[in-house]
């Protein structure tokens, strides 16, 4: 490694270094030229692929791809006893892993900050926009429920990894298989068949759409690990399979020269309307 | 039972259990005697693919049917926080996926982890020229997505990551490669799977350099004769060769990385 680094000579203009040094000017240099630095145009989204079922010991499971991003998601379904309150409410855990494996800027141990805020917005984009509603997980009112736990593991991160997440997430659920489970009043246990399996009832299937500003003048689709922490400010949107509005998620100084607010917000509504629609082959046929 | 709550993950039910199925209880005792699907000595088919992880300096992805393992290799870079030493650090962390066995795996909550990664840290140690890395460390992840049998992970793991490291281009003696082998019955069944390996007497898994014809590390565990531990030996060894066959032509078909 040692040796390659020494074969340029030490002053050559090399546009890697300069990457690395001035990230910011050379992400304008690009965009002044229309581009930007991996060859998408601002409004370029990164390619989409989902793969279910691959995971033989989840109940369900995807793979998503967006660019170089990769997130693999995986359903578990366990049973157990409501809440007091809640009789008839099952559970449902989505939890978002960054490994180390994923990128140089993540530290093995305990789930850094990155992964908890990411964690907790999943919570609420599949409880706030009732993705699955809880009382479908009833197996029998005050006894037994299942808690279905949605572990999502980042393996490359390369920006985004929200959007991919929330695909990940709800083509898992859409593909995952339950067993059929009986409770049995008289021995107090449930039991389920190896034979009969049931799927979820999603009632809405979300996907989330990142835009990020760069500069008060760009409005960048997809922002890539390259580009995130250059931007001043992003706006997620969630958008369901009807083209509903499921969520919103904005952070910063929403500005670029002088477009109004609402014309820019607007802007970013039928991007993601029209790239949820794109979608659509993805994820709405999922079973 | 939880001792204290997780704040930094999402927890949901303070109890919950894996489903018990109804065929389970009564099933059993009617396993065949020979190995169902391949003869003992065949191992199961290696997919492997380097320089998937863009954001890592060297990545392998290996797969033998269902076992699926990501690894990834980050430096070498800066050893923080330690004293001087004028040989690099190798560092091996090994992560299995909450949904990657057949009942959940809470994380943090056992260290099996751990000690598979001592496992794959010993299988590599021999074979890293850590001596050419003063003051630096390599990191090696692996991340478990689904497991098919401990010894068969430990075995992947060891030969990803081997490839992972060549594929970051950190200088070696040799690849390592790895294979697994348990005893049923009075035979040696090569590269078992999760219901072979709980029918086994003993499990074997080997790693070695066959380019130098030397065993990095060989781990045994439950009953066996010396006769069959040296006989399991002997077959991981031939087998390991095979391997780096597959190893050396995943390399060379690879991109090379950043």
């Amino acid at each position: 490694m040692s040796s390659d680094a020494s074969s340029a000579p030490p002053n050559a203009p090399d546009a890697s270094i300069f990457q690395r040094l001035h990230p910011k000017a050379y992400l304008e240099r690009f965009l002044a030229a229309g581009f930007r630095a991996d060859g998408r145009r601002t409004d370029d989204w990164r390619e989409l692929s989902v793969n279910t079922g691959s995971i033989n010991t989840a109940e369900g499971s995807a793979l998503v791809r967006l660019g170089d991003t990769t997130v693999v998601c995986g359903v578990k379904a366990e049973i157990a006893e409501p809440e007091l309150d809640k009789p008839n409410e099952g559970f449902l855990v989505p939890n978002l892993d960054l490994p180390a494996i994923c990128s140089p800027k993540f530290k093995p141990g305990a789930p850094a900050e990155e992964a908890q805020v990411l964690s907790n917005r999943l919570y609420d984009l599949l409880t706030s926009c009732d993705v699955l509603p809880l009382d479908s997980l009833c197996i029998h009112p005050g006894k037994a429920v299942w808690s279905i736990y949605v572990d999502a593991v980042c393996i490359n991160y390369d920006g985004n990894v929200f959007d991919a997440t929330a695909a990940a997430v709800v083509a898992a659920l859409a593909s995952a298989r339950l067993p059929k489970a009986t409770y049995n009043e008289e021995t107090n246990r449930t039991i389920c068949s190896r034979t009969e399996t049931t799927s979820l009832e999603l009632k809405r299937r979300p996907l989330c759409m990142s835009f990020g500003i760069f500069d008060s003048l760009h409005l960048l689709v997809d922002p890539s690990s390259f580009e995130e922490p250059l931007i001043e400010s992003t706006m997620t949107i969630a958008v369901d399979e009807s083209g509903d509005v499921c969520s919103l998620q904005q952070e910063g100084m929403l500005r670029i020269g002088d477009k109004t607010t609402e014309s820019i917000m607007q802007e970013c509504f039928l991007a993601a309307k029209k790239r949820r629609k794109e979608l659509e082959p993805f994820i709405d046929n999922l079973r | 039972m939880q001792s204290s709550i997780d704040r930094r993950r999402i927890t949901g039910p303070e109890e919950s259990f894996a489903p018990v199925f109804a065929q389970d209880e009564q099933n059993d005792e009617q396993q065949p005697k020979a190995r169902v699907g391949r003869t003992p000595r065949d191992i199961r088919p290696i997919f492997l693919q380097t320089g998937l992880i863009t954001q890592a300096n060297g990545s392998a992805y290996i797969e033998t049917e269902r076992t699926k393992i990501a690894c990834a290799v980050y430096g070498p870079r800066q050893l923080k926080n330690a004293p001087y030493s004028d040989k690099g650090k190798l560092n091996v962390e090994v992560k299995f996926a909450p949904f990657s066995c057949r009942t959940r795996r809470v994380p943090n909550r056992d260290a099996e982890d751990r000690s598979i990664a001592n496992l794959v840290h010993q299988a590599l140690l021999p074979a890293v020229r850590l001596e050419l890395l003063p003051k630096s460390s390599l990191d090696v992840f692996v991340t478990v997505l689904e497991a098919d049998g401990l010894a068969g992970c430990v075995a992947a793991a060891s030969i990803a990551a081997s490839a992972a490291l060549a594929h970051a281009g950190v200088e070696m003696f040799g690849l390592v490669t790895s294979c697994a082998a348990t005893v049923v019955e009075n035979e040696v069944w090569m590269d078992p799977d999760e219901t072979e390996q709980e029918r086994g007497r003993g499990t074997l898994v080997l790693a070695c350099m066959p380019a130098l014809g030397t065993v990095t590390s060989a781990w045994q565990a439950g009953q066996m004769s010396v006769a069959e531990s040296l006989q399991c030996m002997k077959e991981c060894q031939e087998r390991c060769t095979d391997v780096h066959f597959v190893v050396a032509k995943a390399l060379t078909d690879s991109r090379p990385a950043t």
